[in-house]
């Protein structure tokens, strides 16, 4: 036995009807149609676009007459229809993000003692006094943690003899 | 032949040659498809539609909405005029590639 569920579709006039799990399949391909276009600025355009046409498609299917649809016959149309591919969208949100996550280094040049504070600094663009302060601020309440940290680094980063170098390092990672 | 290696080209160029369908006059997404359907550049409504989108907002194309006999209004597409215009460049960008390419075989190349 299957439940029937009567649907429309982007603007057709036909009220469709699909068995249930015809229905559950379109559903969840037009959730992740949803999902990927998520960064597309016309994404819900976009959509109706792709319910008219799955529309459509059902309806030349049906010729004139409205009889249950199944589930074979759904997963054909949305086989015709294919996967979303939001690639350009994505593509230019990832263009539009301003950098991409960069490489913490040790920068010998200042360093006062190995130039993981001076690393830390370019890298978060906080100022070197600044991310000393809070080094030693938060030494002294922690009995000393960020100096484990700091001797740890010390010999995880990759070393930069200055800053410029740093600059071109990242250039080379990305 | 190892058309996977050109899946990246072929991306590329679809908006090209949709500005080239849509530069014949009107037309609906199922004609761009169905002109497409017989080539490397077969495509689905799924690839179809986000890319349409897009180039509207990048203000290449243009739609009006069609009555239609069947079910409800279509849109029609047409080129703006900065889509007519990025279709030319594109087209002597094309020329110039493949004069390139032809021109980089050729013996008379070499040094």
């Amino acid at each position: 036995m299957q439940k029937v569920i009567q649907i429309s579709l982007g603007g057709h006039a036909l009220m469709f009807q699909l068995e249930e799990d015809a229905y559950s399949a379109l559903q969840s391909y037009l959730e992740r149609a949803r999902t990927r276009l998520n960064r597309d600025p016309d994404r819900d355009e976009v959509l109706r676009d792709l319910e008219q046409s799955i529309g459509e498609k059902l309806v030349n299917l049906l010729h004139s007459g409205n009889r249950v649809i199944n589930r074979r016959e759904v997963d054909a149309v949305l086989e015709q229809v294919g996967t979303v591919d939001a690639g350009n969208a994505e593509a230019a949100a990832a263009n539009a993000r301003p950098e991409r996550p960069r490489r913490l280094c040790r920068i010998q040049e200042g360093q006062w003692v190995a130039g993981v504070c001076q690393g830390l600094a370019a890298y978060s663009s906080i100022s070197v006094e600044w991310v000393r302060t809070i080094f030693l601020a938060v030494s002294i309440p922690t009995g000393g943690l960020p100096i484990l940290a700091y001797i740890v680094l010390m010999f995880v980063l990759p070393v930069a003899r200055n800053h410029d170098e740093y600059v071109a390092m990242q250039s080379r990672a990305t | 032949m190892d058309f996977d290696k050109f899946n990246t080209l072929r991306k590329g160029l679809l908006e090209f040659l949709i500005l080239g369908i849509v530069s014949s006059g009107r037309v609906y997404a199922a004609d761009m498809m169905q002109r497409l359907s017989k080539t490397d550049f077969a495509t689905q409504e799924g690839t179809l539609y986000p890319l349409l989108s897009k180039m509207r907002r990048d203000q290449l194309l243009d739609y009006e909405w069609q009555e239609s006999e069947t079910g409800p209004p279509r849109k029609y597409y047409k080129l703006t005029s900065s889509g007519r215009k990025q279709l030319t460049e594109f087209r002597e960008y094309w020329e110039s590639l493949t004069g390139l390419i032809d021109e980089l075989g050729k013996p008379s190349c070499k040094k």
